[in-house]
């Protein structure tokens, strides 16, 4: 009877720790699915490659969830994950999606709002950045690391980081100076 | 900080809040425009790397999640029921193999005799019918008894010859003792005419459908026990 009342209590506590397990779970989709999917896009250029790999990327996180001691790494950790389920897709498929993805991100963003030209103008132009300049940029700016920890998340060294930052604004300021003063010429 | 260092730095983390990088901002106004600038340029890069989500994300995903974790579950109760079952399987196998290896019973009643040491000092002076109830009991020696007192018998109990209930008896011989072991024939077991080790001297014998297997110190009482059996065991 005794034996009986402790696995009972066992199986309880089990599931309590399945149950947290899984609040855990859902408030790191809340909180993070949409900057995760985000960083996708931008990394494979193509919307539905990049909800399956975001899918790829949560059920691996949930499979090691226990893994993940301090939920404030959670961010990192995640794109940790994808990065690897973007370099996985590249073993499993030999053709390369970088061929397709100007022409994609053509398609997925219609100027069809004068307002928004510019912002149309600037999504193709970070689709055409070198991903090695992109993606420290993407982890700048939807994932809001500094320089050491993009350093860390990319195994480079942080001066490597910054060159890149540099050259990616760089370039990006450039062909947006440059419409400016072609629109305020044609103007 | 020179210019250049100023420049990349700005071009690097315009949100940088690095007291050097905010001092050098503050030398100058065109810097602080230039900062700005970039700031501004930043925003705009936020807001076009913000492209729509499609709206049920979030519960797709943890969907995902869930149906693959209940089929996991489901996959690891079935792999316990495997291996609960392979276990019981090799068990089971192994048990009956057991059973019908054979069995040398000279070493049995060798180790039985050791084990009870007990039976060679009591002195409980059995009657040969107490015997035959008990010989009653053996599955193959239902009808087996003896028919009238086998010289005097100190000791009698059942023991287990291989999953075998057979019966000990100690008897009384020439010069010693005898422990004489009654068990039922079985094919699986190796009956030897003679064994021994430094202490005891054994013998086997086969009376009606039983093994009889005799064991003394002396050979003279194994004779003397094996003539007795033969009058008096049917």
């Amino acid at each position: 009877m005794f034996d009986q009342w402790r696995n009972k209590n066992k199986s309880t506590t089990v599931n309590s720790d399945m149950l947290s397990k899984q609040r855990r779970y859902n408030s790191l989709v809340r909180a993070l699915h949409a900057d995760i999917y985000r960083y996708a896009f931008w990394l494979c250029g193509d919307k539905h490659v990049a909800e399956d790999i975001t899918q790829e990327t949560f059920l691996r996180a949930w499979k090691s969830l226990d893994s993940l001691k301090d939920d404030k790494a959670a961010k990192a950790w995640l794109i940790t994950i994808l990065r690897r389920e973007n370099a996985r897709r590249f073993e499993r498929k030999q053709f390369d999606y970088s061929d397709v993805e100007q022409e994609q991100l053509v398609d997925v963003f219609s100027s069809s709002n004068e307002e928004h030209t510019e912002q149309y103008l600037l999504r193709r132009q970070i689709g055409k950045l070198d991903a090695e300049y992109r993606e420290p940029l993407l982890l700048q700016i939807i994932g809001g690391f500094s320089g050491e920890e993009i350093a860390e998340l990319l195994d480079l060294n942080r001066n490597t980081v910054m060159t890149r930052l540099f050259r990616a604004r760089n370039q990006l300021k450039d062909v947006l100076d440059t419409t400016e003063v072609r629109g305020q010429a044609n103007g | 900080m020179d210019e250049l260092k100023f420049r990349r730095h700005a071009y690097g983390e315009p949100q940088s809040q690095d007291p050097e990088f905010l001092a050098a901002i503050n030398e100058d106004s065109s810097r602080e425009e230039f900062v700005n600038d970039l700031k501004f340029l930043d925003a705009k890069l936020e807001q076009a790397l913000k492209v729509d989500v499609p709206d049920d994300l979030s519960d797709k995903l943890i969907l995902r999640q869930q149906l693959t974790h209940h089929h996991s579950q489901r996959k690891k109760t079935g792999f316990m029921v495997a291996m609960a079952a392979s276990v019981a399987f090799v068990a089971g196998i192994s048990f009956s193999l057991l059973r019908l290896a054979p069995v040398d019973l000279g070493d049995h009643a060798l180790a039985h005799v050791y084990h009870e040491d007990e039976a060679m000092t009591a002195d409980q002076n059995v009657s040969f019918k107490d015997v035959n109830v008990q010989l009653a009991s053996l599955k193959g020696l239902e009808n087996s008894r003896f028919t009238q007192q086998p010289g005097e018998v100190f000791y009698t109990t059942y023991c287990d010859f291989q999953g075998v209930k057979s019966i000990h008896l100690v008897m009384e011989g020439q010069q010693g003792k005898v422990t004489l072991f009654v068990v039922p024939a079985e094919k699986r077991f190796m009956l030897e005419e003679s064994f021994a080790d430094e202490n005891y001297k054994g013998m086997g014998f086969e009376a009606n459908d039983a093994y009889m297997l005799a064991v003394a110190e002396q050979e003279e009482d194994l004779e003397y026990v094996k003539k007795e059996i033969i009058n008096t065991f049917i």
